[in-house]
């Protein structure tokens, strides 16, 4: 293939939209896509057999940048590392804030830097688990790059997704975003200390991601306080 | 760390002995040593999953991969579609574009001027226009 075209593909599929490609490109690119997807699939079951096979309760997090996603975990991690070993993996763009705030409460972390990827991806897990021994963990948590598009493309084989929304993102903000909360176990609705003072209904929320998604476990959350984080624990099986 | 890097450096300069050594231990524990340092390289946006340390003047390409478990010398440079793991890169090294290198050594001042290659648990050194020129020893 000529390298102009070769760029061409690489181009597109960076912006991950077979639109772009040229009449003469698109059944490449579109087959592209696919086998992208059908890789991370099979490296996501190979993940979540590994992860079974050493009794390890697998967790990915996914929402928008500043809907607490961290601060939940810091709250998780501080009860949880107290009975149990726990790994966590941040995704960020660039950085390892979010790792060094996790850090504090005695999980070991692994920081990944995606540089311009939106999201975490089967790959990235695998190789960081491939150089480690899964027998020294229980939990895993994964927190995916701050975002409610990218993450709803790949899977990453844990036993559960959780995304997280806050109220101050606005009560459209689950309507907005199907994609993820057809594909997510819990719904975390955090922030809720503000309800009074911002007035977002947050009986919406929950009735949205219901409606995506009869299956889903909706709580409302504040990080801040502790407000049911007792409940999501249980959630998570713990 | 450096302490490790010397060693691995003094393994590699006899290349008839670095089968019967004891590199992959060397590896092991210098990587269990390593820490990261991801912010003083130059070029695009790679993905780092740590730990990667690069020493200064590090040049990166466009979509490239790095980590866990590298460490890349001074003056090194990356090019485009490279994804490095477990490995180490001594000084002034070039990698051509889309390389793929896991559990590898490349010897300093190494310089590979041709695309495409997979390869594992081995020492890469010198300077090679084509593919077939690599001098390349399996550990």
């Amino acid at each position: 293939m000529p390298n102009k075209e070769k760029l061409e593909i690489s181009r597109i599929k960076e912006v991950e939209s077979t639109n772009l490609a040229r009449d003469e490109i698109r059944d490449e690119v579109i087959e592209t896509k696919k086998a992208v997807e059908r890789d991370n699939n099979l490296i996501a079951d190979k993940i979540h057999q590994d992860f079974l096979n050493n009794s390890i309760k697998s967790f990915d997090i996914v929402g928008a940048i500043g809907a607490g996603k961290t601060a939940l975990l810091e709250k998780i991690v501080e009860i949880l590392t107290q009975k149990y070993r726990v790994l966590v993996i941040c995704g960020d763009i660039t950085t390892r804030v979010d790792a060094d705030r996790i850090e504090k409460h005695n999980a070991e972390t692994i920081q990944i830097n995606t540089g311009r990827e939106c999201a975490l991806n089967a790959y990235h897990i695998h190789q960081i688990i491939k150089n480690k021994n899964l027998q020294n963990y229980d939990v895993i948590f994964i927190e995916n790059v701050g975002n409610l598009i990218c993450p709803s493309e790949f899977v990453l084989g844990t036993d559960k997704r959780i995304t997280v929304v806050s109220i101050t993102e606005g009560e459209w903000v689950i309507e907005k975003h199907p994609m993820l909360f057809k594909m997510s176990d819990i719904a975390v609705i955090n922030k809720i200390d503000l309800k009074e003072r911002l007035g977002t209904n947050v009986e919406k929320m929950i009735n949205d991601a219901k409606k995506f998604n009869p299956e889903i476990e909706v709580i409302t959350t504040s990080a801040k306080t502790g407000e049911n984080m007792d409940k999501l624990l249980e959630l998570l099986g713990f | 760390m450096k302490q490790e890097l010397t060693k691995i450096e003094e393994v590699i300069v006899k290349p008839e002995e670095i089968k019967e050594s004891n590199i992959q231990e060397l590896m092991d524990t210098f990587f269990s040593k390593l820490k990261n340092r991801v912010d003083n390289y130059i070029g695009d946006y790679p993905t780092f999953i740590e730990p990667v340390y690069l020493e200064d003047n590090v040049k990166i390409g466009d979509d490239v991969l790095l980590g866990p478990n590298v460490y890349i010398g001074a003056n090194s440079e990356i090019s485009d579609y490279v994804e490095i793991s477990n490995t180490i890169i001594f000084d002034n090294v070039k990698i051509g574009e889309n390389f793929k290198l896991e559990n590898c050594i490349v010897a300093k001042d190494s310089s590979f001027n041709f695309t495409e290659l997979n390869v594992k648990k081995s020492v890469l050194m010198g300077v090679a226009n084509l593919k077939n020129e690599l001098q390349k020893i399996g550990f």
